[in-house]
C-alpha cells in the first residue's frame, strides 16, 4: 500500500465512521454533542475563508448565524415557505451585508478590523433586540422566535429525532470542508493569502486585494448564515442572546486559532478539542463552576499561541508525516505543509 | 517606440517635493539605469509608475497608453511589474507558492500556472529551492525571489528596485548576467541601482537625479564624467576643472 492510498483509506474510515456513528450511538445526549461539534467545525471552517486565508480576524461572524437563522424562521412562520429555501435566502442576504460590512472595514489591519467587526456584529444583535416589527415582519424584540413542531418531516426541516438533524450538518461539514479544500488550491485561494500577508506585494503581482477579500466575505457569510438555519431548526426557538451573541463569534476564532486557522483540517481538530470540554465541563460543572470551559479556552489558547502559533494542526500533521515514513522506512514525497497551510 | 514615457512628473508630500518634473523615456529592449544620491526621489518615481502613488502632475505613458492613475494589480496585468527595494515575500509560504501567486496573472487555472512558475524558477536557476519557505531565504535568495515573482507575470517591462543592493559581489556579477539574459529575452528593464559597477556594465542609458531633479542623461560614460553628477555625489571640491 502506498502513502497515498493509506491517506485515502484513512478518509474514507473517518467516514464510514462519522456516517455509521448514529446506527451505535443511541443516547441523545451524545448525538446533540456530535451535532454541535459538526456545527461549530462548519461554523469555523466558513469563517476560516476570511479568518484564515485572508489573515484577518473577523469577529462579528454571529450576525450572519443571526441573518440565517431570522430569515428562514420569518419567512416560514409568517408565509409558509419552507425553510430550506428560507436558508438560501438568508445565505444572500448574509453576503451582501458581508460585503457591506467588509467594505469599509477591510482597510483596517490587525485589532482595528477585529474591533470593527465586534462592533457590527454587536450593533446589529442590539438592534434587532429592540426592534419589534420591522415593516411586516415580526422579529418579536428580545423575547425571540419559536418555531412551533407541528409539522415534522424533511421539506419542513424538521424532525422528531435527532439523527436527521446529525447526517445535515455531517452533509453541511464535508461539504464546507470540499470547498475551503478547493479554494485553497484556487487562484482566490492564493490570491487571499497573498494579500493576507503582504498586501503590498501582492497588488504589485496583479492582485486586486480588496476584491478578493469581499469575495471570500461574501462565502464566508453566506455559509455561516446557512448554519444559522440550521441552528433554528435545531432547537426551534432563535433569540438575539442565542443566536447574534458574541459567544459564537470568540467560540469560532478559538478553535480556528487552537486548531490552526488557515489550513483545512483545523477547525475541525480545534472542535474536536474543545466542543467536549465546553460540553462536559456544563454537564458536570454546570451549576458549581458556570463558565469553567471558557477558564479552558483560555489557558489552551495562551499555551497553543506560545508553543504552536500556527495551531495545533502543524505538530498533528508532523507526527503523523513521521509514523507513515515509519511505516514506509522513507521519506518519499514529504507534505510540503507550509505551502497550503 | 517607447514603452515607456514620463512627461513632466511631479510628486508632493505635503510641502516636500520628492520628485520635480522629471521627464524621461525607455525604447523598448533597452536597460535604462536610474542613479542619483540617497533620498533623491528614485524610488518615489518608480512608486508613481508603478501605481502606488498617483501623481501630482505630469503624465505617465506605459505602451502609448496613459497610466497616471491606475491601480498596480492593473498595470501588472497591462506588462509593467515592479521587485521591491525592501524585499516582501510571503514569508510563511514556499517559493513555487510566492512565484505562482505572479503566474496567476495569466491564468486562472492552479496546473497552469505551477507550469508557468516552474518555468520562472528553471531560467533563474532556483528550482532547487522551491519547496523552501520563504522566509528562510537569504537576501540574495530573496532578492532573486523578487525577480522570480515579478517575472512570473510575463511582464513587457520590469522596473528593478535596487535588487542588488546586500549582495556579495560575486552575487552581484550573478544578477547582472540574470538581468542580461532577461533583456535578450526582449523584456525592457528600468532599473535603480547603487552598485556603479552594476549599473555601468548594464545600461544603455542613465539618467541622474538629484532633489527630484534630472541632473544628466546619457551613456554610461558620459555621465560618469558629467560635471554636475560628480557634484552631486561628491560635493563641489571633487570637480576637477
Amino acid at each position: 500500500m502506498t502513502r497515498q492510498n493509506i491517506n485515502r483509506f484513512a478518509l474514507i474510515l473517518v467516514g464510514v465512521v462519522a456516517f455509521g456513528l448514529p446506527l451505535v450511538l443511541r443516547s441523545p445526549t451524545y448525538l446533540h454533542i456530535l451535532i454541535l461539534l459538526y456545527l461549530y467545525a462548519y461554523l469555523t471552517s466558513s469563517w476560516n475563508l476570511v479568518g484564515g486565508f485572508a489573515g484577518v480576524l473577523p469577529l462579528g461572524h454571529s450576525a450572519f448565524i443571526g441573518i440565517g437563522a431570522y430569515a428562514s424562521t420569518i419567512l416560514s412562520l409568517q408565509y409558509g415557505i419552507s425553510p430550506w429555501i428560507g436558508m438560501i435566502v438568508g445565505g444572500i442576504l448574509a453576503a451582501i451585508v458581508g460585503i457591506l460590512i467588509g467594505f469599509p472595514t477591510f482597510k483596517m489591519r490587525g485589532a482595528y478590523f477585529a474591533l470593527a467587526t465586534i462592533a457590527f456584529g454587536e450593533g446589529i444583535r442590539v438592534m434587532v433586540e429592540n426592534v419589534d416589527n420591522l415593516g411586516p415582519l415580526k422579529i418579536n424584540g428580545p423575547r425571540g422566535l419559536q418555531i412551533p413542531p407541528t409539522n415534522i418531516g424533511f421539506g419542513n426541516y424538521m424532525f422528531a429525532g435527532k439523527e436527521p438533524y446529525y447526517y445535515i450538518i455531517l452533509v453541511m461539514l464535508l461539504g464546507i470542508l470540499a470547498i475551503t479544500y478547493f479554494i485553497s488550491r484556487s487562484k482566490l485561494g492564493y490570491y487571499l493569502n497573498a494579500g493576507g500577508e503582504e498586501p503590498e506585494a501582492a497588488m504589485a503581482l496583479g492582485v486586486n486585494v480588496a476584491r478578493a477579500k469581499l469575495i471570500a466575505m461574501a462565502m464566508s457569510s453566506f455559509f455561516t448564515a446557512l448554519a444559522g438555519t440550521f441552528y433554528a431548526q435545531f432547537t426551534l426557538y432563535i433569540h438575539p442572546k442565542s443566536v447574534i451573541s458574541l459567544d459564537f463569534s470568540f467560540e469560532i476564532a478559538f478553535i480556528a486559532l487552537i486548531g490552526g486557522r488557515g489550513s483545512i483540517a483545523g477547525p475541525v481538530l480545534g472542535a474536536l478539542l474543545l466542543r467536549p470540554v465546553s460540553d462536559f465541563s456544563r454537564i458536570y460543572f454546570g451549576s458549581t463552576l458556570p463558565g469553567l470551559h471558557l477558564i479552558i479556552f483560555g489557558t489552551v489558547l495562551i499555551l497553543v499561541m506560545i508553543f504552536q502559533p500556527r495551531g495545533l494542526q502543524e505538530p498533528l500533521t508532523r507526527a503523523y508525516n513521521r509514523l507513515l515514513d515509519k511505516i514506509f522506512g522513507g521519506t518519499e514525497q514529504k507534505e510540503i505543509t507550509h505551502e497550503y497551510s | 517606440m517607447n514603452i515607456l514615457e514620463i512627461k513632466n512628473l511631479v510628486k508632493d508630500f505635503g510641502g516636500l517635493r520628492a520628485v520635480d518634473t522629471l521627464s524621461l523615456s525607455i525604447e523598448e529592449g533597452q536597460i535604462l539605469g536610474l542613479i542619483g544620491p540617497n533620498g533623491a526621489g528614485k524610488s518615489t518615481a518608480f512608486n508613481c509608475i508603478a501605481g502606488v502613488y498617483p501623481p501630482t502632475g505630469g503624465d505617465i505613458y506605459f505602451a502609448g497608453e496613459k497610466i497616471n492613475r491606475s491601480k498596480p494589480w492593473n498595470l501588472c496585468k497591462k506588462g509593467l511589474a515592479r521587485t521591491f527595494q525592501i524585499v516582501k515575500p510571503f514569508s510563511s509560504k514556499s517559493v513555487l507558492y510566492n512565484v505562482m501567486v505572479g503566474s496567476f496573472v495569466t491564468t486562472d487555472k492552479t496546473s497552469v500556472a505551477k507550469e508557468k512558475a516552474l518555468n520562472v524558477l528553471r531560467l533563474l536557476q532556483f528550482e532547487d529551492k522551491k519547496d523552501e519557505r520563504a522566509g528562510n531565504l537569504t537576501i540574495a535568495e530573496r532578492k532573486r525571489l523578487e525577480i522570480a515573482r515579478a517575472l512570473a507575470t510575463e511582464p513587457k517591462l520590469l522596473l528593478f528596485d535596487e535588487v542588488m543592493a546586500g549582495l556579495r559581489p560575486a552575487e552581484v556579477d550573478e544578477m547582472v548576467q540574470i538581468i542580461q539574459n532577461l533583456r535578450h529575452q526582449g523584456i525592457t528593464i528600468f532599473v535603480i541601482e547603487h552598485i556603479m559597477r552594476a549599473i555601468m556594465a548594464l545600461s544603455d542609458r542613465i539618467v541622474v537625479i538629484h532633489f527630484g531633479k534630472k541632473i544628466a542623461e546619457g551613456s554610461p560614460q558620459e555621465v560618469a564624467s558629467d560635471e554636475n553628477v560628480i557634484k552631486a555625489y561628491l560635493g563641489d571640491e571633487y570637480v576637477v576643472s
